[in-house]
């Protein structure tokens, strides 16, 4: 759109990505403007699971996770040959949500990422019933090909939004350090404990 | 942890012992329990409670052999033995696990034994060396003639992209399996050479086996950097250096300091050029689910742009008859993002018109690590979409 930007027009379906159901379809648009800022999106979608139906799916993806006798960790999600250890799929499964929002901040028009590996997880124990996981992702972007490392932190209860706060490293193996923290994640990796980099 | 036998000679050491029961703290773990006089009780004592119980039966005049000193170190060797023996070098090709991931040498023992056991029609050729000294080797599958027009297949040129080494071999497996049967490709092989480089990058391989798994390039060294490692699929003469590649060798697109300064480039290039008479080239790698035709450096169309847009979409839809993988196809530029230096725009421009990229599956779910069981139904699909590239080449002789 000349002196605006570029605007694109999609449709989509989506699918469990658990069972790869039909999950319904959406139509969108999203307008990247001339300058650099997040595109304006906006979404409509069709639902083929009820609320009900999502609800019990998060209490027991969630009841899960809180019947671990000890907290959960894991390295290498799935490991070199694919393989993810049927305990640790919930743990994949909360990564691969947290990431794509993640993915979400980091991406524009011409960068776009794939969550390529769960590098390192540790569950925090917290006294409230929130869920609370340190992850250590990988992100393959494209279209340069690099495989960008993200320390996520992701707190989630059913019934409320994942948050998420994330600090990726600005090149995997450059010799400059990064350019600062991302975003999402004011506070910074001090503050919190065993922030692994 | 150490395993300790006592044999109790008589009631009051059958006692001691039982007394050792009630002691929880100590954790003990009776692996033979105390059955009567002159029977053996076997416990497993963890190294924190060793001294109390070792000085608990010396005090009672009760003696005791260790029957195992270290229970650890024979966990661990059992481990490695069932590892060893999971990966026990197969009598031959027909043993051989298709369903897993190989080692370099699992790989090069591989190919070993299948000229071996097919000495007719496959032959092993050494066309250069990788940096770190490593052999390039391709498989010639040939019926016979002299210099015959030829078909290219290469895998595992990015080193993180197993399933496409895994795939290669494959393929390699099949060729002759349709030769001894007579279908397939047998008709291919009775006017047409079939040239496979299943280890394309070995050095790359080798790191992402014992370093890491998500390493991409080659490994060479990059002088007045730290950083190691050309792209590969960067490095061809076809647009070199231009945009679509990258200049910095701290990059996992860097294209190097000179088209084929990689000599596993430079070995196909001179292998290509002194052949002469390649008509088919295919180049695989992973992941997207895409059929790629030339160009990625410019786009400008190629001048057989139709044709080669025909052929993948046949080559296509039989790829998805079998499991209904979907893939989309068309030139590089178009269907991906400019590239320049690419595997191949050079071999299309040396003439070659039937030049073509696979991506392989997945489309990001796993991306690089797909789960072996999709080995096999991903090497079955391609294999049917290179069969359409293979016949038409074979009936479109230029």
């Amino acid at each position: 759109i000349p002196e605006s930007g570029h605007k694109y027009y999609l449709q989509f379906s989506t699918e469990d990505y658990r069972t790869g159901e039909d999950a319904g379809n959406c139509l969108a648009t999203v307008l990247y403007p001339k300058k650099k800022s997040p595109p304006a999106v906006s979404i409509k979608c069709s639902h083929t699971k009820d609320q009900k139906e999502i609800q019990e799916e998060d209490n027991r993806l969630y009841q899960r996770i809180r019947h671990q006798s000890k907290p959960i960790t894991g390295n290498n999600i799935p490991d070199s040959y694919g393989n993810i250890e049927p305990a640790l799929e919930p743990v994949w499964a909360l990564a691969v949500a947290g990431s794509s929002s993640i993915m979400w901040e980091k991406s524009t028009e011409t960068v776009g990422y794939f969550l390529a590996q769960v590098k390192s997880v540790r569950q925090w124990i917290r006294e409230d019933d929130f869920i609370e996981f340190d992850y250590t992702v990988l992100l393959h972007e494209i279209p340069t090909q690099e495989i960008i490392s993200c320390h996520m932190r992701l707190k989630w209860l059913p019934g409320h939004p994942l948050k998420v706060k994330h600090f990726c490293a600005s090149e995997s193996h450059a010799v400059d350090e990064g350019s600062g923290a991302e975003s999402g994640s004011a506070a910074g990796p001090s503050a919190e404990k065993g922030a692994n980099f | 942890h150490q395993v300790l036998r006592i044999v109790p000679q008589s009631d009051e050491e059958l006692q001691k012992v039982q007394e050792l029961q009630d002691l929880e703290h100590l954790q003990l773990d009776f692996w033979l329990a105390p059955r009567g006089l002159g029977l053996p009780i076997d416990i497993r004592v963890p190294f924190p409670s060793l001294q109390a119980v070792k000085a608990h039966l010396e005090a009672s005049g009760v003696s005791y052999s260790i029957m195992i000193e270290d229970v650890q170190a024979l966990l661990d060797e059992e481990q490695t033995e069932m590892l060893r023996s999971s990966r026990q070098l197969p009598l031959n090709t027909n043993t051989f696990n298709y369903k897993a991931y190989h080692t370099i040498d699992e790989i090069y023992n591989f190919m070993d034994m299948l000229v071996a056991e097919n000495p007719n029609l496959v032959s092993k050729l050494e066309i250069g060396r990788s940096t770190e000294n490593r052999p390039l080797y391709v498989l010639k599958f040939s019926t016979g003639g002299t210099n015959r027009p030829a078909i290219w297949i290469d895998t595992g040129i990015h080193s993180r992209e197993w399933v496409t080494q895994a795939s290669g071999v494959w393929f390699a497996k099949k060729i002759v399996q349709d030769h001894v049967n007579n279908k397939g490709v047998a008709s291919i092989l009775e006017t047409m050479d079939i040239f496979l480089e299943i280890i394309t990058n070995p050095d790359g391989f080798a790191f992402t086996q014992t370093t890491n798994r998500m390493w991409r390039k080659t490994r060479s060294k990059n002088s007045g950097s730290l950083c190691i490692g050309v792209d590969p699929n960067r490095n061809w003469d076809a647009g070199f250096g231009e945009a679509g590649a990258s200049g910095n060798p701290c990059t996992e697109t860097y294209h190097g300091p000179y088209p084929n300064s990689e000599p596993e480039v430079k070995s196909i290039v001179d292998f290509v050029k002194s052949h002469g008479n390649i008509k088919a080239f295919i180049s695989i790698h992973s992941y997207s689910q895409l059929l790629l035709y030339p160009y990625g450096y410019t786009d400008t169309p190629v001048p057989d742009q139709q044709e080669l847009d025909e052929v993948s979409a046949k080559a296509v839809a039989a790829l998805s008859s079998l499991h209904g993988t979907k893939y989309k196809y068309g030139s590089i530029i178009t269907t991906i993002y400019r590239a320049s230096g690419a595997t191949v725009d050079w071999t299309y421009n040396q003439g070659i018109k039937y030049s073509f990229t696979f991506e392989l599956r997945d489309t990001g779910r796993y991306g690089f690590l797909l789960p072996a069981k999709q080995i096999v139904p991903t090497a079955e699909e391609t294999w049917l979409a290179l069969k359409v590239i293979m016949k038409h080449a074979r009936d479109n002789v230029y």
